[in-house]
């Protein structure tokens, strides 16, 4: 197969001719293949520009014979103009027990189109693939290790894989990185028509990419001569803006286990039944010992609560994915006598604790990031790398973190909010959109003062609290180290030199979500004192240091994926015998993506009030408002570091 | 730059101390252990090693000879969540031997307090694991079962090797608090080992000597028809182990800071490597143990002085490329850049050549070694005066006592008009006396042909420029627009084609316009990318929004403008380590400038010189003007690489009076 699809591309007048010829010849056409040259001057100049590799051909042949084989082929030809082009290369692949490695290979090519050298299986390296916060996988890893004599070159790799995982079908994606042109990326799938084949394209039409088979057996899609892209700032996610065609059978197998679906509702059942069913056993002691924490406890939410809270202090997050260890849950009865599991186990282990006290939980499946990616809800097929927990609350849900120790409960942010999920209940799956925390949930309130002396010190004090995602951005302060926590007010205040911190003390209230800091600070030098005169920036507390680049040729639209607001409440003193001789006017902003507010109130001929309200609003924006929104920000920016300038009387 | 070696390391005395009788044995958990909230000393640590004991002895076995055994006791305390990390430990070793290195852990075990009782929960063979790392490398991991905050974790480890060049590497300081780490080294009378510490931690000894002894078997065959039994002989070999005992208590952990070179320089540990041999019946067998010893170990391995001597494979080449040739200076020049443009270095560092100069040269891709020794024998076979120069890289540490392991990479160095020019060919962007910034750490060691060495000074003997002269003019609605033309030298320069080559201009003007916000530039061009003999050039024009503060009828504005230093670099409040600057630097502003008609200068700042103690760094800050035209001069000489953490208040101060001289204004105002 791998020969076969190898060739189909490079012969494909051939094989049309005549594949006996093909097969018996065989030797020959190998001999042949040697000349195949790919020199650098037959690039288009609009290929050539921008990049730093071009992609010469992109060939993905994925054969699925049956529900229990697939072979995936790869045949990836990449020319190479400068080392910021050596990952597009792509020489890479991933095996593990339930994965072969059958063939792999790459030939490298001068710029002129000269075979330099050839790379064979065993001088490929091969490592496992334990990475980040995993203890041990039997993943591994094979890629080619080139030192490139010459810029520029061209490698051609071929690798083929096949595996009996059918419920896994890679994504196409012929766009993967930015600074890469592409001549020509195929995809050839085939499949029997018996086992419900199904794909969703995305973004197909952005791109020009063109369908030249579908069939109940087949599937083809070619793209060519796509431009290098750039990246751009705020950009929605990758996944959201370029080509893709998602697949899947309705007939699979998922490491080992046959399973059948055609929408989430079935998958839900299979996996409820086939590797859910039995991991939820505990032993009568902890059964006894969880109903005796819930003791009359009868609200099922608070009852939930409880049993988290146990959890998180017994547990710890380990990651160990083996076979179908890295889709089935750990046994409930291994968690409780280990206490460690990973995110599978440990909400599994809670689900099974909150069944023993009569709190029903599912299990739920999804993509967990900073950038909110969904669960297709109209197309079935396994696209979650996380798992949390359900708890129905009347019609809603409450979301359990199982993986963290310190999380407040049913707390999102930032992670697996606002988002499509799959629950799976032994009925069926069901997509659920978890919590949306919307701009004005996401806040922080600073108040505090601050007074300067005559020669420009500043002292002051302030409290900021902070709830929902920027809850989440600042709840972890208060255990780190004093470095540490020095470290960040001096990043966070980086606007005020020879900052001292003075004292620092937080509560973190876990019922209300809400974070809040005192911070006592001091800082020589703040205003810069020029003769009588002292200047300083009124804003001392909160400056938004946000800087958008200006964008010459934007593409695709901006995204704010998550709103704020911040309000900020300073009382400010100047130095005695001093006044003022300019001040900031007051400003107020308001368009389509916020409100930025400043007001200085004079209380006295020493004292001001500050008043300052930030608001940036969740949303996808066309990129023709691109300009305006840089220019907001920009003001905002600027007049956040607008000065005051006092004189000595 | 004296002293360098002082300011890293500490020199420690090791006393011979009576240790207290105190014992350190695994399963002595106590109550008082479990109920402890915190650490005694650092409140804040996530958790602390109570205590690591562990042991180095040789072995004998008939089929093997000796072989290294080292037995690590651990106790650790969990003091927080943050902490759980420590439950988890893994061991490297390597297979392609004979024999393996084993890796065991045993008497792994978890200890809680329930109910007020102290409760065990053994490690079973579902938490550990064996991870094929690579070919003949694997690592053996465990994850301890029911860990809480409160418990405490033991486990033993034990790895056999039959490689014992190095005793492992004793590290008495860890990210947590160690409360007592102790190592005994115990070493049979065959066999010699340099020892040396490094970081700041005292460490105290101790030496004993035991009578130890080997029992050999003989076994002699019975012969023939012969009935008799089969016959076994005993020999007894008696020797002399000395134990070595290292003892460090109540150590901090290590913290990391910034422009610190390599923190494992600091971290504390004892290192023992094989410097002689002394078997019964031969002569000693000195392996290292000065630095002449070293180097002469290394110059006549086969991978590294035979490779050097090595001439045919590029002698055509090289002809060609002499021809015409007859100053030094040229043919040095035209050598050095041969290897740069035909060879690619693969990444791999080593003193020794890997597949040797020949291949590397047919493959145009080496190692350092491959690379640079081939470098030395082209210059030799011009009638050069080269010679490969030892180093240490940055990420390998800094080369203090004489071992092998203390060097781990080669340069060329040419003596040449009584100085010496230093070349690495393994980065395209290199010149003679600009190493790649890993190799530019400290001291290296000249081995001349007749194996002799001596020191050298890596580090750059001059500061490397970057300048920057702006010509700009002040419009009345306070924009402000003119041109900038940068000038980079040197290391700067070296810095800058490393990084930037091979970006596209696009990106890197908005990478500029990141950098000064509010700056909108335009005309962008880079001069002499790749001709490395003269510094690269950046032109462009700019207008900039955001420079001016104009309040009321006066403008305010640093007359350094956007380039001027708002922020401390320093802003920790002690320092451990030296601050590590990498090279000798200075930044020189000449701005110029026009303010608009109808304003007039209310205060100016004043010109300003400003010089740290020890000649070690100094500004200047000129002011002049006639009339609407101003000139500004800045310099910031940098004039130390590394500089002692005694200097750091001085240092801080000295940035502290940049930044204010930076952030004083001009003011404007409307006549």
């Amino acid at each position: 197969m791998f020969i076969f699809g190898f060739y189909k591309l490079f012969f494909s007048q051939i094989l049309k001719q005549n594949l006996i010829i093909l097969l018996v010849t065989f030797f020959s056409i190998a001999a042949a293949a040697q000349k195949i040259k790919f020199p650098v001057v037959q690039i288009a100049d609009s290929l050539s520009t921008n990049s730093n590799a071009v992609v010469r051909l992109n060939h993905q042949e994925i054969s699925i014979s049956s529900q229990r084989k697939m072979t995936i082929t790869t045949n990836r030809v990449v020319t190479v103009y400068n080392k910021n082009g050596l990952s597009a290369v792509g020489a890479v692949t991933g095996y593990d027990k339930s994965r072969s490695l059958n063939a792999i290979e790459a030939v490298v090519y001068d710029a002129f189109g000269n075979e330099i050298k050839k790379i064979r299986k065993k001088d490929f390296i091969d490592e496992s693939a334990v990475s980040g916060g995993t203890l041990f996988s039997d993943s591994r890893v094979v890629y080619l290790n080139y030192t490139p004599i010459s810029y520029p070159f061209t490698v051609n790799f071929t690798c083929e894989i096949q595996t009996s995982n059918t419920a896994l079908i890679p994504s196409w994606m012929p766009i993967t990185d930015y600074f890469v042109s592409i001549e020509k990326s195929t995809l050839n799938i085939t499949y029997p028509n018996d086992l419900g084949f199904k794909k969703k394209e995305f973004n197909l039409d952005n791109f020009k990419v063109k369908k030249i088979t579908d069939t109940s057996t087949q599937l083809t899609y070619t793209v060519e001569g796509v431009v290098a892209q750039k990246p751009e700032e705020l950009s929605p996610d990758f996944i959201k803006i370029y080509p893709r065609v998602m697949m899947s059978l309705e007939s699979f197998n998922l490491e080992g286990v046959d399973g059948t679906a055609k929408n989430w509702k079935e998958y839900g059942q299979w996996f409820s039944e086939k590797i859910l069913n039995g991991t939820c056993d505990l032993s009568d002691e902890t059964i006894i010992k969880v109903k005796s924490l819930v003791g009359a406890e009868k609200d099922p939410i608070k009852k939930a609560k409880l049993v988290y809270e146990y959890l998180q202090n017994k547990s710890r997050y380990i990651s160990v994915q083996v076979g179908i260890g890295g889709f089935k849950p750990m046994l409930a009865s291994d968690v409780d006598r280990l206490s460690y599991g990973d995110c599978k186990a440990l909400s599994n282990y809670t689900r099974a604790l909150l069944n023993a006290v009569g709190v029903p939980a599912y299990y739920t499946e999804l993509y967990g990031d900073s950038d909110k990616i969904d669960i297709e809800s109209d197309f079935f097929s396994v696209q979650g790398n996380h798992v949390i927990l359900a708890i129905p609350n009347q019609k809603e849900y409450v979301f359990l973190e199982c993986t963290s120790q310190d999380n407040p409960f049913g707390f999102q942010a930032n992670f697996t909010d606002d988002r499509n999920v799959v629950v799976i209940k032994p009925e069926g799956g069901e997509i659920v959109r978890t919590k949306n925390y919307d701009d004005n949930t996401n806040s922080q309130f600073s108040k505090g003062n601050y007074s300067i002396s005559e020669n420009g010190d500043l002292v002051g004090r302030i409290s900021i609290v902070s709830e929902g995602t920027q809850y989440q951005k600042k709840y972890q302060l208060e255990k780190l180290p004093p470095t540490e926590k020095e470290r960040n007010y001096k990043s966070y205040w980086s606007n005020i030199n020879n900052l001292i911190i003075n004292s620092t003390s937080f509560f973190n209230d876990k019922e209300k979500i809400s974070f809040t800091e005192n911070v006592q600070i001091s800082a020589v030098n703040y205003g810069a004192v020029t003769g009588n005169k002292i200047l300083f920036a009124v804003n001392a507390f909160n400056q938004y240091s946000g800087n958008l680049k200006k964008s010459r040729n934007r593409r695709h639209p901006f995204e704010i994926e998550r709103g704020f607001i911040d309000n900020d409440e300073i009382a400010l003193t100047l130095p005695a015998g001093f006044t003022i001789e300019a001040m900031p006017d007051n400003i107020e902003l308001s368009n389509k993506f916020g409100i930025y507010r400043v007001e200085i109130t004079k209380k006295d001929g020493l004292n001001l009030v500050y008043k300052r309200k930030l608001l940036l609003k969740k949303g996808i924006y066309p990129k023709e408002d691109f300009e305006d929104f840089r220019l907001f920000i920009e003001k905002v920016r600027k007049n956040d570091n607008s000065k005051i300038l006092v004189t000595k009387i | 730059m004296k002293n360098k070696i002082a300011l890293i390391i500490v020199f420690l005395l090791l006393n011979t101390v009576v240790f207290s009788q105190k014992k350190y044995e695994l399963g002595k958990v106590t109550i008082e252990e479990l109920k402890e909230k915190a650490h005694p000393i650092d409140t804040s640590a996530v958790a602390a090693v109570l205590f690591q004991v562990g042991r180095t002895y040789f072995e004998y076995s008939e089929l093997n000879g000796f072989g290294m055994v080292t037995e690590i006791d651990t106790k650790i305390k969990i003091y927080k969540k943050e902490g759980y990390g420590n439950a988890s430990h893994a061991y490297s070793y390597f297979t392609g031997g004979s024999p393996s290195e084993t890796v065991t852990f045993s008497k792994a075990i978890t200890y809680n307090l329930v109910d007020g009782k102290i409760q065990k929960t053994k490690l079973k063979s579902e938490g550990e694991f064996t991870e094929n790392r690579s070919k003949n490398y694997f690592r053996k991991k465990i994850t301890l079962p029911d860990v809480k905050v409160g418990s405490i974790l033991e486990y033993k480890v034990v790895i056999r090797s039959p490689y014992f060049s190095t005793l492992p590497e004793w590290y008495f300081q860890k990210e947590i608090p160690v409360n007592y780490s102790e190592f005994l080294a115990c070493i049979p009378e065959y066999y010699v080992y340099n020892v040396r510490n490094k970081g700041y931690v005292p460490i105290t000894s101790s030496v004993e000597s035991k009578n130890r002894s080997i029992t050999l078997t003989d076994k002699t065959r019975a012969t023939g028809t012969s009935t008799e039994p089969t016959k076994f002989d005993y020999d007894r070999i008696d020797y002399i182990e000395t134990q070595t005992k290292f003892v460090a208590e109540n150590v901090p952990a290590i913290k990391d800071e910034v422009f610190v070179n390599n923190i494992d320089n600091y971290t504390s540990s004892v290192i023992h490597e094989l410097s002689g041999k002394r078997m019964p019946q031969s002569s000693f067998e000195n392996f290292a143990s000065d630095w002449e010893g070293v180097v002469r170990k290394i110059y006549i391995a086969e991978n590294f002085g035979p490779e050097l001597e090595k001439t045919g494979y590029f002698e055509k080449d090289i002809d060609i490329i002499l021809s015409g040739l007859a100053s030094p200076e040229d043919k040095i020049g035209a050598i050095f850049n041969f290897v740069k443009s035909r060879m690619n270095w693969n990444n791999n560092n080593s003193y020794y050549c890997d597949e040797g100069v020949r291949r590397a040269y047919i493959d145009k891709t080496g190692n350092v070694a491959e690379i640079n020794l081939m470098l030395v024998s082209m210059l030799r076979y011009a009638g050069i005066d080269a010679n490969p120069i030892l180093l240490s890289t940055r990420s390998n540490g800094i080369t203090v006592y004489p071992s092998r392991t203390a060097f781990n990479y080669v340069i060329a160095g040419v003596e040449f008009n009584n100085s010496i020019y230093l070349l690495d060919a393994t980065h395209k962007n290199t010149l003679p006396n600009i190493l790649p910034f890993n190799a530019l750490n400290w001291i290296g060691r000249v081995i001349r042909k007749d194996g002799t060495s001596t020191e050298v000074d890596l580090m750059p003997k001059s500061n490397s420029k970057d300048v920057i002269n702006m010509m700009a003019t002040i419009e009345k609605d306070g924009t402000m627009t003119g041109k900038v033309r940068e000038n980079y030298f040197d290391y700067n320069a070296y810095s800058y084609r490393e990084r930037y080559n091979s970006i596209n201009k696009e990106s890197y003007i908005e990478k500029l316009e990141k950098k000064y916000p509010g700056i909108e530039i335009g005309d962008y061009e880079v001069l002499n990318k790749t001709d490395l003999s003269k510094p690269v050039v950046e032109n462009y024009s700019f207008t900039h929004n955001n420079a001016i503060e104009v309040i009321g009828d006066k403008m305010y504005f640093s007359p350094v403008f956007f380039l001027a230093e708002t922020k401390n670099i320093f802003t920790q409040e002690k320092r451990e380590y030296p601050v590590d600057f990498i090279f000798p630097n200075q930044d020189k502003y000449n701005i110029s400038f026009t303010i608009p008609e109808g304003y007039a200068i209310e205060t100016i700042p004043q010109s300003k010189s400003v010089a740290m103690i020890d000649g070690i760094c100094n500004f200047t800050y000129l002011v002049s003007n006639t009339e609407n035209k101003f000139q500004i001069v800045y310099t910031l000489d940098i004039n130390e690489a590394i500089i002692s953490p005694e200097y750091y208040d001085v240092l801080k101060n000295f940035f502290k009076e940049i930044v204010d001289k930076h952030s004083e204004k001009i003011v404007l105002k409307k006549i």
